[in-house]
């Protein structure tokens, strides 16, 4: 596009001297993803950490729930082949995931804040690539979702599961993923909203099924064919599958199972497609009718 | 070279089930050159908000093209966003953090590492927020929450900068601070400035000055060659009765003023003649004048006459210093 003779005139130069072809500016050094996602990210979770309602809201749900279900369900909790094991300890990832994705999801709803703000019209004429503003809320949204989770992972040596060191560091990965997943999906439909009530509303008509059918309530073996096939094809199950079995094995075991890889493979692609979901949807302009 | 070349914009808002679609720019052509400082004025809903929502790529328009330092808006958008700096006309600063934060995370989305610092210093001086960076915008003021916004652009020393109304609601002090502040260093960095305004008096050293109205460029030139337009001179009454006395004015006077909220003014008028009109109106007159005076058009007179918004402007127009600065013979 820019003649190398133009390109050579420093942006930073007090005399700036106007080429008559194209500005060199328009030759970006390199794309600066991760700094700008990074600044935005840090913005998100300082302003998390600064609402307390916030941040003893998400913490105190999840909590309340493991141990009032877990406690009133263990009698009658008998799955075939799973003898021995409380529901308290079943339910433990499966609160772990529905803590990952509520929280991940509703981080999102700052999106809608800020438009409404006017923050982000500020942040979309910055010049960075829009994948980074993307990245930012998602990384953002999900060290949010990550800080409350970790927080219920430090109930895990009370739960007396087999768990290695190794399996910790995978169940974390596999954490971060769902994280980044289940934000960029949030991302993507807040984008476009008007209100935060109507987020609420939308949000909870996705999510309940998409928790409820991810075998985080109750197991996936023996349920009707049309269930099974609708948790085959859930992220969330895949995601819990993940986050689950690295409890019970180390890593090495678990990156050796097919299953294992194949919903893990499912993740990724999963928060692959969402990312660039969001960017396409950020990238559009509001277009000017014909009229 | 034009920094901005605008050709041929419309844009029209799709229209919803209980509102129809809305024309709010209609084949607007203007062209910008580079280093230039350039007021946009015109009445609310002129469609001013609606072009720089298009010249900084958050609103694709219905049709026409827009270039920006060469570049093409619509295929590359990426190219001209570091070139350019933009104030909304709505606040856009995150009110959680303090004044410190908002500045910091502005100069990582523009990459100014290292020189953060003394730009920071440098985008600050001439506002009161010195010894409030620690503050959170949200406990300052309106007008200090402004001057965030406005210390934000100016950090970033773009090429082109486009503010909308960046002065709504600062002290006529800090006003002039700022606008001096920008001034000087569009100056100093030759920036391409587009900024709009309803205040004129931030028009008059302005390089050039535009006007819209409904969506169309209705004049577009440098302050004096719009002010010679209204005319070398104009006199403008303040009459008791204003309707009745246009009438007067007509007849007894064959002349016809214009409007403008409760004064009549007698636009264009040969210098000579200036000084016989107000005696004569003085003499038969005098009990229903309570003004009558000589006027240089300013830019405010320009607006009036351009927009054709006399009395229905007046009233939401913005408190005018030009009234004091009149030279008037009080009768
Ligand atoms: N989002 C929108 N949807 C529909 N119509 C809109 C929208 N934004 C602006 N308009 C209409 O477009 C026209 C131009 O509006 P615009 O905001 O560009 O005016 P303006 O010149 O900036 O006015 P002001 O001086 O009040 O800021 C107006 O008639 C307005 O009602
Ligand atoms: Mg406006």
């Amino acid at each position: 596009m820019t003649s190398p003779k133009t390109a050579a005139v420093a942006l930073e130069s007090t005399t700036v001297t106007l080429p008559d072809t194209a500005l060199p500016a328009g030759d970006l050094p390199a794309p600066r993803l991760l700094g700008p996602a990074f600044a935005l990210a840090r913005r998100e979770f300082t302003r998390f950490i600064r609402q307390p309602h916030r941040v003893i809201g998400s913490l105190g749900q999840p909590l309340l729930f493991w141990i009032f279900l877990g406690a009133g369900f263990t009698p009658s909790f008998r799955p075939p082949g799973m003898e021995g094991m409380t529901y308290m300890e079943y339910f433990y990832p499966g609160v772990l995931m529905m803590m990952i994705l509520f929280a991940s999801i509703f981080s999102t709803i700052t999106v809608i804040e800020d438009r409404d703000q006017g923050f982000l019209q500020g942040v979309l004429v910055a010049p960075v690539p829009r994948l980074a503003i993307v990245l930012g809320k998602v990384a953002g949204g999900s060290s949010i979702a990550l800080f409350q989770s970790f927080l219920l992972l430090l109930a895990v040596p009370f739960l007396g599961l087999p768990v290695t060191l190794s399996g910790i560091a995978l169940v974390v990965m596999a954490m971060v993923l769902s994280a980044f997943g289940y934000t960029a999906l949030g991302f993507a439909i807040a984008w476009r909203m008007k209100s935060t009530s109507g987020f609420h509303a939308i949000m909870m008509i996705f999510l309940m099924p998409l928790w409820l059918l991810s075998g985080a309530l109750f197991p996936t073996a023996g349920v009707p064919g049309w269930l099974s096939t609708a948790m085959a094809l859930n992220p969330v199950a895949h995601a819990l599958t993940i986050v689950r079995a690295p409890f019970y094995a180390d890593a090495a075991t678990a990156l050796a199972s097919p299953a294992y890889l194949t919903s893990l493979a499912v993740v990724v692609g999963w928060v692959a497609l969402c990312l660039w979901w969001c960017a396409s949807r950020v990238s559009r302009r509001d277009k000017g009718v014909q009229g | 070279m034009h920094m901005i070349l605008i050709r041929n914009l419309r844009h029209t808002y799709p229209g919803t089930r209980r509102q129809s679609a809305r024309n709010a720019l209609r084949d607007l052509s203007l062209e910008i050159p580079a280093g230039q400082f350039c007021i946009l004025s015109g009445p609310n809903g002129s469609g001013k908000s609606t072009l720089f929502r298009i010249l900084c790529g958050l609103a694709a328009p219905s049709s026409g093209s827009v270039s920006i330092g060469g570049h093409d808006l619509a295929t590359a958008p990426e190219r001209i966003r570091p070139l350019m700096g933009v104030v909304f006309q709505s606040p856009a600063v995150d009110k959680n953090l303090s004044v410190q934060e908002n500045l910091t995370l502005h100069a990582d989305l523009h990459g100014l590492r290292g020189t953060a610092a003394g730009r920071m210093t440098e985008a600050l001086a001439w506002s009161d927020l010195k010894d409030r960076l620690g503050d959170r915008v949200e406990t300052l003021s309106g007008g200090l929450a402004r001057q965030v916004e406005l210390a934000k652009c100016l950090m970033t020393r773009p090429q082109i900068l486009l503010l909308d109304e960046p002065t709504t609601g600062l002290d006529p002090a800090s006003r002039r601070s700022f606008i001096l502040a920008l001034r000087r260093l569009q100056r100093d960095r030759k920036m391409t400035v587009l900024m709009t305004s309803h205040v004129f008096s931030d028009a008059e050293f302005a390089d050039s000055v535009a006007i819209l109205r409904d969506g169309a460029l209705m004049a577009h030139d440098t302050p004096d060659r719009l002010k010679a337009m209204v005319g070398t001179e104009m006199v403008v009454i303040r009459p008791r009765d204003p309707a009745a006395f246009a009438t007067v004015l007509e007849t007894g006077f064959s002349r016809r003023p214009v409007r403008y909220g409760d004064e009549l003014r007698i636009e264009n008028i040969p210098p000579a003649e200036a000084v016989p009109l107000i005696a004569a109106v003085l003499d038969h007159h005098r009990a229903d004048v309570l003004s009558i005076g000589v006027k240089q058009p300013d830019l405010e007179d320009v607006f009036v006459h351009v927009t054709g918004r006399g009395a229905a402007f007046a009233a939401d127009a913005e408190p005018s210093d030009s009234r004091a600065r009149q030279p008037e013979l009080t009768a």
